[in-house]
């Protein structure tokens, strides 16, 4: 029987995984194309498609061809390591499959594999004479950060303008912020009734919330309010009601410190949650912390963009900064969550938390919280097939006496 | 390799290169002076020199396992590079150090310190600074409020003063130290180079890890004994260049040199790349100088998103200048910004005509066995079996 909660998966998914490879869409105006997260509100505003070449990439992996796709990346020789969502975005540029954007805005976002598909876009002969915008991100969360950032991205506004001919239309931004901070406002809600025990929705709808809402293009769209308004309505039914997920016995909640990969979500978190009701509570993309972007003034619009970039993305903030916000973030995601266990997928091409295993490892050992290195890849499941994942996890949950 | 060249400097390089700590450091030490480790070739070494520190950059010489540190960076997935010198750390090489500033480069390297930090082998003072991933006079004022940060907690710590007159001196000793650098590379743009690339490696790291001063010296002779030898007369060779990260260990070239080629340059992380131009003297504040050297002037390294056109008009240009004939492009497993950049560069060396051979390789010198049969077969493509 399909609930709201499956209509509203499949209409995220929709809009998610429709995207196609090819950001052209003269409908929506020039094309902005990024080598990761902009910052979707200025495109919108502006009237600018904007497409990230990574999540393109990532998306690859979810097709049915996706093992071919990678196969192609690594002919085309971008380093036998780097993370595969990338080789597959990789191979869609040298194969020429991206149509030239109008211009390109990179920044180091949140690894060094998409700081490397910019240096690919940039470096792309086809594209030599496409305006380029490049940014720092730092690796820094304190307010002089958010303004070296928010200056960057006012910086990219008027690069924009620069090659459009077009003027920001500074009422229209506004609009799209009062919509934006409206869309965190209802995942923050969304958020909070998650932690009830059972966990009264599927985990992946917090996911696919947050990329709907926050990574694709054209989305603070009030369409998007309404499905989040539609998804806290029906979430704060199922709490009153101390309903779980439906046909899910919840023994065990966990989380999953990574991104849930094209593949996971989809066998392996579903498996867990229906054979041994364990749930998957928080992954690395979920994790909201907004705060509203202060209107007050052109200055306080980007000091708060800069912040939301920086701190508030949820990978962004595990991924760019110290191990120390990165540990503080588990124990308090375990404490409020009421998480049983930590497993660290440690997916192949994130080499800020490949760096971090020891710290994590002792910090869960400190704490009494069981916790599973899994050294996985998210995107190839030859790597690592989903039976294996789900047999270590199985058994990791054994073990612990968790089932 | 060793060249003819018989002299002091360089048993005394070579001595300084094949191991970490030495007797300069010990020297060093045991007047009372102070060494602070580093990792990357954007920290300003100027600003230790100012503060009367000795700079060390830190590296893994010799290293065979990366044991320990595998228990901290996932070995499958970190660059050996970092995790070869992290194990150095953890067995206690460098307990000579009195501080550390970590370059936070890329996102291995830049956990170094809070695995460091949390580790036995903690010291006093470690500290980290970010090289901005782009290059604009934005991004030079953010590199060098971080390194007014670095000088203050630098005071602090060690209880000196860092003035600006200081730190003009120590732009100005660096400087000088480049320039011999810069000297006795354009030594290796004739047919017959009177010093080999593995002398030349032993020359830059002996760089990192001795008093500046007494380098310098060492360096000026140096240059008067290359300039006095007579190059034996030519023979054929195959003229190439290394491009990539790390490469402060001469194996990979003593291995194209045995197969018949001459490495004649470089733009390594230990070599090429850290003689590009110079700092400016008289900056009325030096701390802008070098950030604006590092971040405007000489951005080669490609973390940085607006690096690939000077990385590529550096290696078009040095091609002319010590007319290579071939370029091998070698990056550590696991290093991804190498490996775009790498992946750029190759496909405009195929363009312009120039071959390239691309090498993804461990750190220690043991895995590099295996390379030598591609190499051989690079020099005999380029000289078409003539070698
Ligand atoms: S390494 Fe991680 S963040 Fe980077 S592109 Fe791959 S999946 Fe995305
Ligand atoms: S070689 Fe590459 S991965 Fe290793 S420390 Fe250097 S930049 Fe980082």
């Amino acid at each position: 029987m399909i609930n709201i909660f499956s209509q509203l998966m499949m209409e995220a998914n929709k809009s998610l995984y429709g995207l196609t490879i090819d950001p052209q869409n003269a409908s929506k105006g020039p094309v902005v194309l990024g080598n990761g997260d902009f910052f979707i509100e200025i495109p919108v505003a502006f009237g600018c498609a904007f497409s990230d070449l990574t999540l393109t990439g990532a998306n690859g992996t979810a097709l049915p061809t996706a093992a071919e796709l990678i196969d192609k990346g690594i002919e085309t020789g971008v380093g036998s390591r780097m993370c595969n969502a990338i080789k597959v975005a990789s191979y869609y540029l040298e194969a020429g499959l991206i149509s030239k954007p109008d211009m390109i805005i990179t920044s180091n976002s949140c690894c060094d594999s998409m700081t490397t598909l910019g240096i690919l876009m940039n470096g792309y002969k086809p594209w030599a004479d496409v305006p380029k915008f490049t940014m720092d991100a730092p690796h820094s969360f304190d307010e002089e950060s958010y303004l070296y950032f928010g200056h960057q991205l006012r910086n990219a506004v008027t690069f924009m303008e620069t090659v459009t001919g077009r003027k920001m239309d500074w009422d229209r931004l506004r609009e799209v912020c009062v919509e934006s901070n409206k869309q965190r406002q209802l995942l923050l809600e969304f958020q909070e009734l998650k932690k009830a025990v059972p966990c009264p929705t599927e985990p992946d709808l917090a996911r696919q919330g947050t990329e709907y809402t926050t990574w694709t293009s054209d989305r603070v769209t009030p369409t998007v309010t309404a499905w989040l308004e539609q998804l806290v309505t029906a979430t704060e039914q199922r709490v009153k009601e101390g309903k779980g997920i439906d046909g899910v016995n919840e023994k065990v909640r966990f989380l999953w410190q990574d991104l849930a990969g094209s593949w996971a979500s989809g066998t392996v978190l579903a498996r867990l949650q229906k054979e041994l009701g364990a749930v998957c509570l928080m992954d690395y993309v979920s994790y909201a912390t907004w705060t509203p972007i202060d209107l007050s003034s052109e200055e306080t619009m980007f000091t708060s963009f800069g912040k939301r970039f920086l701190l508030e993305d949820a990978m962004n903030r595990q991924a760019l900064h110290t191990a120390d916000l990165f540990c503080n973030d588990i124990l308090q995601i375990v404490k409020e969550f009421k998480c049983d266990a930590v497993i660290m997928p440690a997916h192949i091409g994130h080499r800020d938390t490949n760096s971090r295993m020891k710290i994590v490892r002792d910090l869960c050992r400190e704490h009494g919280i069981p916790c599973l290195v899994l050294g996985m890849d998210i995107w190839d499941k030859r790597y690592m097939t989903p039976e294996v994942v789900f047999d270590r996890m199985k058994t990791f949950f054994e073990v612990s006496g968790l089932i | 390799m060793r060249s003819g060249l018989k002299s002091d400097i360089f048993e005394k390089f070579s001595a300084l290169a094949g191991s970490i700590s030495n007797s300069e450091v010990e020297g060093w030490k045991q007047q009372g002076g102070k060494v602070i480790g580093y990792t990357c070739s954007f920290v300003p070494e100027e600003l230790f020199v100012a503060a009367g520190l000795m700079p060390f950059r830190i590296r893994a010489t010799g290293s065979l396992s990366a044991g320990r540190a595998d228990d901290y960076f996932e070995a499958a997935n970190i660059c050996s590079l970092v995790r070869h010198c992290f194990n150095k750390i953890l067995t206690g090489e460098y307990e000579f150090i009195d501080g550390c500033v970590i370059g936070g480069g890329c996102d291995a390297n830049r956990h170094i310190l809070d695995n460091w930090e949390k580790s036995e082998a903690r010291i006093p003072f470690l500290h980290r600074i970010f090289f901005p991933h782009s290059s604009g006079i934005l991004m030079a004022q953010n590199f060098r409020n971080q390194l007014e940060n670095l000088k203050q907690l630098l005071e602090e710590h060690f209880g000196l003063k860092i003035t600006d007159d200081k730190l003009r001196d120590a732009i100005v000793l660096c400087n000088e130290i480049r320039d011999l650098q810069k000297a006795i590379y354009a030594l290796r743009k004739v047919d017959n180079p009177p010093i080999t690339a593995s002398e030349t490696i032993a020359l830059v790291v002996a760089g990192y890890s001795m008093p500046k001063e007494a380098y310098k010296a060492d360096l000026t002779q140096l240059l008067e004994e290359l300039r006095g030898v007579t190059v034996p007369e030519n023979k054929k060779t195959v003229r190439l260049m290394v491009v990539g990260p790390g490469h402060d260990e001469p194996t990979l070239c003593d291995i194209i040199e045995t197969m018949g080629g001459t490495v004649v340059t470089d733009l390594t992380c230990y070599g090429g790349k850290t003689l590009f131009g110079s700092v400016r003297e008289a900056d009325p504040d030096p701390l802008q100088a070098l950030a604006d050297y590092q971040v405007i002037d000489r951005p080669l390294c490609p973390k940085n998103l607006d690096a690939h056109p000077i990385i590529n008009r550096e290696v078009m240009d040095k091609i002319k200048e010590y007319r290579v004939d071939g370029i091998i492009g070698q990056s550590y497993l696991c290093c991804e910004t190498w490996g775009g950049e790498l992946f750029v560069l190759q496909k405009e060396l195929k363009e312009a005509g120039i071959p390239m051979l691309r090498i993804e390789r461990e750190y220690t010198s043991d895995s590099l066995g295996q390379v030598q049969t591609r190499v051989q077969a690079f020099i005999e493509t380029i000289s078409g079996g003539l070698l």
